[in-house]
Parts: structure tokens; sequence; C-alpha cells
């Protein structure tokens, strides 16, 4: 059994089941809301996934979600949300969760990593993931 | 171990695309079609194909949206005219 | 045909692709076998060529000729798309309003455009090292310009697409990859034989023509979606009118 295999595993199954129940019924905001949840803790699924199989190069796949995700979820929040319909619900948990979720999964890959090229690709990753959390929470909650 | 993950992803894909199916309204459809896609790119890296993975990534997460919403907006902007 | 008909036929077509599925299905090898009698020889071949990721060296050196059918396959599809979503005579542009941007939104785009268009460049560049390649990447160097339009504004993005430009980088890349593989029958081997030398397992300089088919078909995917995406904004966002052809139809 694998910590960081098992850590996916609780992720897939916590965060981002939950997260296609909110995408799939409710409002627009609550949909857009979950979509972004689903594409942050995603990132951190690959991160996982790349240090439990043991392939660095599976690393690319979560530097990819890091900017297309956000990218993604700026296309929901400019072309589907109503300008004028306010908070949509669960948008104030995206920062707390992100702000959290996030040094908690790269900070103990960072220990394993060691100093060297490879951990600041994970450092790079943990900010472009914190910068776009907050920047797609803006944009959620402009209404 | 491996083969948990491999049973998640495909159940959570399985989901993911009948929800798609479910819901009727294009716009609304298209973020559950982008969570499909996330599903499917964890799919294809537990079997071990992330280059795979990666082209459903590019595609899902931003640029299929952008195309859907597009559209939508579009064929919206038309019929609106039309009932005026 | 009245409705039991149809709902006959389709159940008699659909009961026999199930039966042909589970048919094909039970001679199947189990589910993570050890016996991989393809996959042995292709990763013994693309270690031979020193690529080390074996999907870039099936894909673009020892079936590098069915990508080129790929390649191709995107560059008519989103030639027909241009066409047919082209200006209609009577339709008219109105210039789109600006919408209204959060401050700490525009920042974010305008940190998050570069950083985007070094990973999808990235991307391309590791294409024999890495997952990847000249597909990925392309769509996230395009997807990285369209975040002046999600992010900043339409006008700000119309600014850094010179279309034109754009419409000979899809075109440029694609006859690139055609060139390429002639390379190939001049230094007299085969169509897209891998005529370069190999270059070091596991460095940037590896792998002979699949860096360079790599580039060719990232520079054609990612002007075929920046084209591709302009027809679409400029048919959302600024033609108006002009369903003639739906009304003559009605």
């Amino acid at each position: 059994m694998n910590p960081w295999l098992g850590g996916a595993a609780l992720l897939l199954v916590g965060g981002l089941g939950p997260s296609l129940w909110a995408a799939a019924s409710g409002g627009a905001g609550r949909r857009v809301v979950a979509q972004n949840m689903a594409t942050l803790l995603l990132c951190l699924v690959f991160l996982l996934l790349a240090q439990g199989y043991g392939r660095t190069a599976y690393v690319d796949l979560a530097l990819v979600v890091a900017v297309l995700g956000p990218a993604g979820t700026l296309v929901f929040a400019r072309l589907l949300l109503d300008r004028d319909s306010g908070d949509p619900p669960g948008a104030r948990w995206l920062t707390p969760v992100v702000a959290v979720a996030t040094p908690a999964t790269v900070i103990p890959l960072c220990i394993v990593t060691g100093p060297g090229r490879a951990t600041v690709k994970l450092v790079v990753i943990g900010l472009l993931l914190l910068a776009g959390g907050v920047a797609t929470t803006r944009a959620v909650r402009r209404g | 171990m491996a083969d948990v993950l491999v049973v998640l992803a495909l159940m959570f894909v399985a989901a993911a695309a009948t929800a798609a199916v479910l819901n009727r309204d294009p716009a609304r459809q298209a973020v559950v079609l982008s969570l499909l896609g996330l599903g499917l790119a964890v799919a294809f890296t537990v079997l071990q194909a992330p280059d795979v993975g990666l082209s459903q990534l590019g595609v899902g997460s931003a640029l299929t949206p952008l195309m859907i919403l597009l559209t939508v907006r579009k064929v919206r902007k038309g019929k609106g005219r039309g009932r005026e | 045909m009245s409705r039991r008909v149809r709902m006959g036929v389709l159940a008699a077509g659909l009961l026999a692709t199930a039966a042909l599925f589970v048919t094909a299905f039970l001679d199947m090898p189990h589910f993570g076998g050890a016996w991989h009698p393809y996959g042995d020889r292709a990763v013994q071949a693309s270690v031979n060529r020193r690529t080390a990721n074996t999907v870039s060296a099936v894909n673009f050196d020892q079936r590098g000729f069915d990508t080129l059918g790929e390649e191709s396959i995107l560059f008519a599809s989103v030639l027909g798309t241009v066409v047919l979503l082209r200006q209609a005579r009577d339709e008219r542009t109105r210039a789109p309003r600006p919408g209204p941007v959060p401050a700490a939104l525009r920042r974010y785009g305008l940190v998050a455009l570069p950083a985007t268009l070094l990973i999808g460049l990235y991307v391309i560049a590791h294409g024999q090292l890495s997952p990847g390649g000249g597909f990925q990447g392309g769509v996230v160097v395009a997807t990285a310009l369209h975040l002046l339009y999600i992010a900043v504004d339409y006008p700000a993005l119309e600014r850094i697409r010179p279309l034109g430009l754009y419409e000979v980088g899809d075109a440029v890349g694609e006859a690139a990859y055609v060139v390429l593989g002639v390379a190939g029958l001049l230094a007299g081997s085969a169509y897209l034989a891998n005529v370069l030398p190999f270059g070091t397992f596991n460095t940037l300089s590896s792998g002979g023509t699949v860096p360079l088919l790599n580039a060719a078909v990232g520079l054609e995917v990612a002007s075929a979606v920046v084209v591709l995406l302009a027809r679409f904004l400029v048919q959302a966002l600024e033609i108006e009118g002009g369903d003639g052809g739906k009304e003559q139809a009605a």
C-alpha cells in the first residue's frame, strides 16, 4: 500500500466525487464553483499520482492543469455566470480549501523529493495553483 | 492498490458521462462535460497513458467549454432576435 | 417505414453489435497481463533511436505516416469550419462592447499568459522525453493566447492576433511535416524515415526527426486552434443578423 496513491484515491472520492455531484445539479453558479474546485483538486491528484507511481514525468500533467484549470473556470465565469446574481453557494470555501490543501500536498512532496530542479517545479506548480485559485474565486464571486 | 484507482477513475467517468447525458441545457452540460474530461484524464493516467491524459486535459479543460459556450451564445442571440 | 419497423431494425443492429462486442472481448488478453509483444518491440525500437518517450517514438517515428494523416484531418476540418463560419452577405458586424473585468483578474491574466505560453512551448519541446508533444503543447499555447479574451478583454486579444499570420502558421506547420518526410526520401531511405543523427538518450537533442516533427505539429495545432476560435469569437461576439438562409428554407 502506497500512501501517495492512497491520498490520490481519497481526493478522488472525497473531493472530485462531491464536485461532480455539485456540477451536475443546481444553478449555474454552484456548478462553476464545483468545476473550479475539481480542477484545483485534480492538480493535487496528479502530483500524488506522479509520486505514487515514482514517475517524475507525470508531474507535467499537474503543471498543465495548474494553468488550464483556472483558464477553464474563467471561461465559465465569463460566458455562463450572470453578473447580477451575487455570490454562488460554496464560493467562499474555494480560497480556504486551496490555501490549505495545496501546501498540505506540495510541502510533503518537496521534502520527499529533496533539493533540486524537481522541487522547484513542484513549488512553481503550487504557486500557480494558489494564484489560479485566488483569481478564479475573484472571478466567480464578482457578482 | 493501483487497481483500486483504476476502478475509482472508471466509476467517476461513468457517473460523469451519465450526468452529462441527463443534463439537457447545453451551457450547463458544458460544465459536466468539463468534469468528464478531468475524470478521463485521471483514468488515462492511472492506466499509465499520460500522453493521452495530457491531450484530454488540453482539449477538455478550456478549449471545448469555450467553443460550446460561444456557440450557445450565438444560437441564443439569433433566437432572441427571432422572437422580437 | 413505420415506427415499429424502425425500432425493430434498431434492436437488430444493437443486438448484433452487442454480440460482436462480447465475442471480441472473449479473446482479449487479460487486464494487466505481462505479455506485451507489440509494446516490448516498440520500446526496444524507441530505445534504439534514443527516444525516451516511447509514445512519441511510435507517433512520430515508427508510425509517422499515421500522424501525418491525423494532422491533415485537423488541418482540413479547421479549413472547413473557417469556410462554414465566414460572414454571409446579409450579415453585418458590430464592434463588441468591452465588458468590465476586475483588476485582480486582469493582473492574473497578464501573469498567467506568459506562464501558460512557456508551459506550452516546454511541452512541445520535451515531446521526445516526457508525456506531451506537438499536439498537447500546441493546444496549451493557443489557450494561453485566449487568456487575453477570458481574463482581460476581446479587443486585447485582437491586438496580439494578426490572424493572417496564424493562417500562414497553420499551413507552414502542415507543409513542414510533409517536407520533413521528403527529407527521408532524399537521404535515400523511406518517406518519413528517421534520417537525422539520434543524439544522446534523454537529452533535448535526441530522437532524430522526432523533435522536428513535434515542432511542426505544435506550430500547426497552435495556429489551427487560434484560427478556429477566431471564427467562433467573431460569430458569437461580432456578427449580427442574417439568418436569411434559414428563412428561405422555412
